[in-house]
C-alpha cells in the first residue's frame, strides 16, 4: 500500500483517560479584552478551592470549548499551570455568546487535541515568528514556550501585523513582556495607522521584505489569514527559507477532534489529529483543498 | 478441525427464539416496507434471501445517539455522561461485504490512539455471524473489491447456505459459546454438505491499482463531468456500510437543559465543511463528489491500508441519478492521469 507521508504525532496521554468526546466541567476565571472583537478567556477547573488548568497543552495544540446550550468550537490553546488560555474572535453564534459571558461562567472543555509544534526539533535554532490578526494566538503559545526555555533557542524575532493599532492583540506581550527578553526582536506593523501610532504602517508581507530576516539556521512559524499566508510564502521563498523550515497551522471545520467524525480531512490526513501544525513541505504533498 | 454443524432452514425461528434469550438479535428483515437489520421479535418478517437496503452499521453506530446531557442555569451548568454501552447483541446473517464494512469502521473508531467509546462498547458487546452468499444481487460487486462473498474470516461464526439448511462454524470464543448453546438446545446436527459455488457476478469492475491512479487525478476534469448529475442528497452515504462521518449537535429540551447527540452526517452536504466567515474548502458539487470517491478509493487506503468500498452495491441500487461507484472506478482507470 501507499506510504503515509504525514506522521500522526498527536499527544494522547491526557485524553485517553476519559471519553474523548465528553467535556470536562470548568470555569472561566478571567476575561481579558484584547480588542473590540477579541477576548482572552482563562479557563480552569476547581478542585478543593484551588484553580488549575483542566489539562496541559503543548504549543500549537487545541482545546474544544463548549458553552452548554449554545455549542462548541475548537480554539488554539496557550498553556499555563493555573489555567488554559483561549483567545477568541467574535465571528458567529457561539463566539458572540462567549463574548457576553462573565468570569465565573461554567463551560465545558475537552482536549488537548492535535500534534502541536515539534519543539525538540527546533532546539539550537533561531526562530522567526510571523503572525497576522488572531493568528498570533497559536504563535503566542510557541513564543511563551521559547521564552520559558530561552537557552534552548538562538535569536528570536516576531513579526506581527493587524488591521489597525486597535486590532493588535496581546499588546502587553508585544510591547512589554517580549521586548524585555534577551535577543528577542519584536517588529509590529499595522495596515492603517492612527494619530498615536508611531510604528510601521503596511501589510505584513511587505514588512517582511523590508526587514529581510535571515534564513540561516532559522525555523519560521507562520499563522494568519489565508491571504497573508499566501503572499508571505512567496517572500519567504525569495529570502531562501526552505519548505521544511516554514511551519504553519491550518484551520478546518472540526467536530470530534480525534480523527473520527471525518470533518477536517485534507486528503488522507485529519487536521485535528495529524495537524494543525504542518510544514510547508508536508502541505505540498497534500491535496490543495483547505 | 471442527465439523460443520447445521440446522434446517425451517428451524430458523427456533434458532432465533433461542438466541434472543441471551441477546438482542439483529436480523435482516422488512420493517414498515424498509429492508434493514432490526432486533428480532416473534413475528418479524425475516429476509434471508437478499442483503438489506439499509446497512447493518446502525447496530454499532446508530444514526442518532445521545452522548451526554447538559444543563445551563445562568453562570452554572453541568455535563452528565450517558452510558454508551448496550447489552449483548448478535448481528445475524451479515454478508461478507458488511463484515468488511465493520472492519473499516473498526479502523476509524478503534485505532489511531483514540477509541470512540460509543462505537467500541457496542462492538465489544456484539457477536457477528456472517452468512455466505451463493447468488449475488444485481448491484453487488464485492468480489471486485477483494471481498470473498462465500465467507469472511473476521466474523465470530460463519453460516453457509446449504440449500435447505444453514451450516454454521465458530471462529472465535464468542462464536463457540453460541454454537455450544445451539448444540445444547438440540438445534444442530453434523453435516457433510458444503456450500455450493457463488454464482457469477453481473456487475464486475477492475479496481486493481485504483488508489495509485487516483493519486494522480486530484485535478482531473473527470470530476466536473461526474459530479454534474449528483444531487448531493446524501443517500449514498447514509446507506453505505463504511461511511463514518458524524456531526455533534445539540438538542435542547427547554431553556435550561438538553442533550448532545452524535448523528450521521455526510461530506455530500454543502454546509459540511463550511467555516465561520463563509470559507468553504469544498464549495461546489465537484469537490464534494471528488471527496466521496477519493475517500473511498484513495484516502482511506492511504490511511488504513484497505479500500473503503466493499462492493455492497447499496449506493448503486438507490442513487436517484445513477452515479455509480463502479463507473467511477472504470472511468478513473481508463482516464489519462493529469500528473
Ligand atoms: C485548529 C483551529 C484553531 C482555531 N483557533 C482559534 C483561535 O485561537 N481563536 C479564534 O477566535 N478562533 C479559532 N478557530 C476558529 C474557531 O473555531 C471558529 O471561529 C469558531 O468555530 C466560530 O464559531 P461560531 O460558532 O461563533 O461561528 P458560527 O458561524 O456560529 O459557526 C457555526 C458552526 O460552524 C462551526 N465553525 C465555523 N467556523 C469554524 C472554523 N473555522 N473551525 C471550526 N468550526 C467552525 C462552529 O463550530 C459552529 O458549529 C480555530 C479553528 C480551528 C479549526
Ligand atoms: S451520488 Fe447519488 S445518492 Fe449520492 S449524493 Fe449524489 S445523487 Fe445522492
Ligand atoms: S460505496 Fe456504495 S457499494 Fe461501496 S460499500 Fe458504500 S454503499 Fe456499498
Ligand atoms: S474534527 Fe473530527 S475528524 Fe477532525
Amino acid at each position: 500500500m501507499v506510504e503515509q507521508k504525514i506522521n500522526p504525532v498527536a499527544t494522547l496521554s491526557d485524553v485517553k483517560r476519559i471519553n474523548p468526546l465528553i467535556p470536562m466541567k470548568a470555569k472561566v476565571t478571567r476575561i481579558i479584552d484584547e480588542t473590540a472583537d477579541v477576548k482572552t478567556f482563562c479557563i480552569a477547573k476547581e478542585e478543593a478551592g484551588r484553580f488549575t488548568a483542566p489539562f496541559r497543552t503543548a504549543p500549537g495544540q487545541l482545546a474544544m470549548l463548549s458553552l452548554p446550550g449554545v455549542g462548541e468550537a475548537m480554539f488554539s490553546a496557550t498553556d499555563a499551570p493555573e489555567h488554559l488560555q483561549l483567545s477568541i474572535k467574535k465571528v458567529g453564534v457561539l463566539t458572540d455568546a462567549l463574548h457576553e459571558i462573565c468570569p465565573g461562567q461554567t463551560v465545558g472543555v475537552r482536549g488537548p487535541y492535535g500534534n502541536g509544534f515539534p519543539m525538540d526539533e527546533y532546539k539550537g535554532k533561531n526562530i522567526l515568528f510571523i503572525g497576522g490578526g488572531i493568528g498570533l494566538a497559536p504563535v503566542r503559545s510557541v513564543v511563551r514556550y521559547c521564552v520559558d526555555h530561552r537557552d534552548d533557542f538562538g535569536q528570536l524575532h516576531l513579526i506581527y501585523g493587524s488591521r489597525s493599532p486597535a486590532d493588535l492583540v496581546f499588546k502587553y506581550d508585544l510591547f512589554d513582556t517580549w521586548p524585555a527578553v534577551r535577543d528577542f526582536k519584536v517588529s509590529v506593523t499595522v495596515d492603517r495607522g492612527d494619530d498615536q501610532w508611531k510604528g510601521n504602517v503596511g501589510f505584513v508581507p511587505a514588512f517582511i521584505e523590508q526587514l529581510r530576516p535571515d534564513p540561516e539556521n532559522t525555523v519560521c512559524i507562520l499563522c494568519g489569514p489565508p491571504i497573508m499566508i499566501k503572499f508571505t510564502l512567496g517572500i519567504l521563498d525569495k529570502l531562501g527559507f526552505t519548505p521544511e523550515n516554514v511551519i504553519t497551522t491550518l484551520e478546518m471545520r472540526m467536530k470530534c477532534g480525534i480523527g473520527k467524525c471525518g470533518r477536517c480531512n485534507i486528503g488522507s490526513c485529519f487536521v485535528c489529529l495529524d495537524g494543525p501544525v504542518f510544514s510547508l513541505a508536508q502541505l505540498k504533498t497534500m491535496p490543495n483543498e483547505y | 478441525m471442527q465439523r460443520l454443524k447445521a440446522f434446517p432452514k425451517a428451524k430458523l425461528t427456533a434458532v432465533l427464539e433461542m438466541m434472543i434469550q441471551k441477546a438482542t438479535v439483529w436480523v435482516p428483515s422488512m420493517i414498515a416496507g424498509v429492508s434493514r437489520f432490526a432486533p428480532y421479535r416473534p413475528g418479524t418478517d425475516i429476509q434471508m434471501g437478499t442483503n438489506t437496503a439499509i446497512s447493518p452499521k446502525e447496530a454499532l453506530f446508530p444514526s442518532t445517539e445521545k452522548i451526554y446531557k447538559f444543563s445551563a442555569y445562568g453562570i452554572d451548568g453541568d455535563f452528565e455522561p450517558v452510558d454508551p454501552s448496550v447489552g449483548p447483541q448478535i448481528l445475524f446473517g451479515l454478508r461478507s461485504c458488511d463484515m468488511q464494512g465493520i472492519l473499516c469502521l473498526d479502523d476509524v473508531f478503534l485505532t489511531r490512539g483514540y477509541v470512540d467509546d460509543f462505537y467500541g462498547s457496542k462492538r465489544e458487546a456484539t457477536t457477528l455471524i456472517t452468512l455466505g452468499c451463493v447468488t449475488p444481487g444485481a448491484d453487488c460487486f464485492c468480489a471486485s473489491m477483494g471481498v470473498n462473498p462465500a465467507e469472511h474470516d473476521a466474523s465470530d461464526a460463519q453460516m453457509y447456505d446449504l440449500g435447505d439448511a444453514y451450516g454454521i462454524i465458530a471462529r472465535s470464543v464468542k462464536g463457540e459459546a453460541l454454537v455450544k448453546d445451539l448444540m445444547a438446545a438440540g438445534l444442530l446436527s453434523d453435516t457433510d454438505k458444503s456450500q455450493g459455488p457463488t454464482a457469477d457476478f453481473v456487475l464486475k469492475v477492475d479496481s486493481e491499482g485504483i488508489t495509485e491512479k487516483l493519486q494522480q487525478m486530484f485535478d482531473h476534469p473527470l470530476w466536473d463531468e461526474l459530479s454534474r448529475k449528483c444531487l448531493n442528497c446524501g443517500t449514498c452515504a447514509y446507506l453505505c456500510p463504511t461511511c463514518h462521518c458524524f456531526d455533534i449537535a445539540e438538542k435542547k429540551r427547554n431553556q435550561h437543559c438538553g442533550v448532545k447527540i452524535k448523528c450521521w452526517d455526510t461530506c455530500m452536504f454543502s454546509e459540511y465543511a463550511l467555516m465561520a466567515g463563509g470559507h468553504n474548502p469544498r464549495p461546489s458539487k465537484k469537490e464534494r463528489v471528488r471527496q466521496r470517491f477519493m475517500h473511498k478509493l484513495r484516502y482511506f487506503p492511504e490511511r488504513y491500508g484497505k479500500l473503503q468500498c466493499t462492493g455492497c452495491g447499496r449506493c448503486i441500487a438507490k442513487c436517484p441519478v445513477n452515479l455509480e461507484i463502479t463507473d467511477v472506478i472504470k472511468l478513473a482507470g481508463e482516464a489519462k492521469s493529469d500528473g
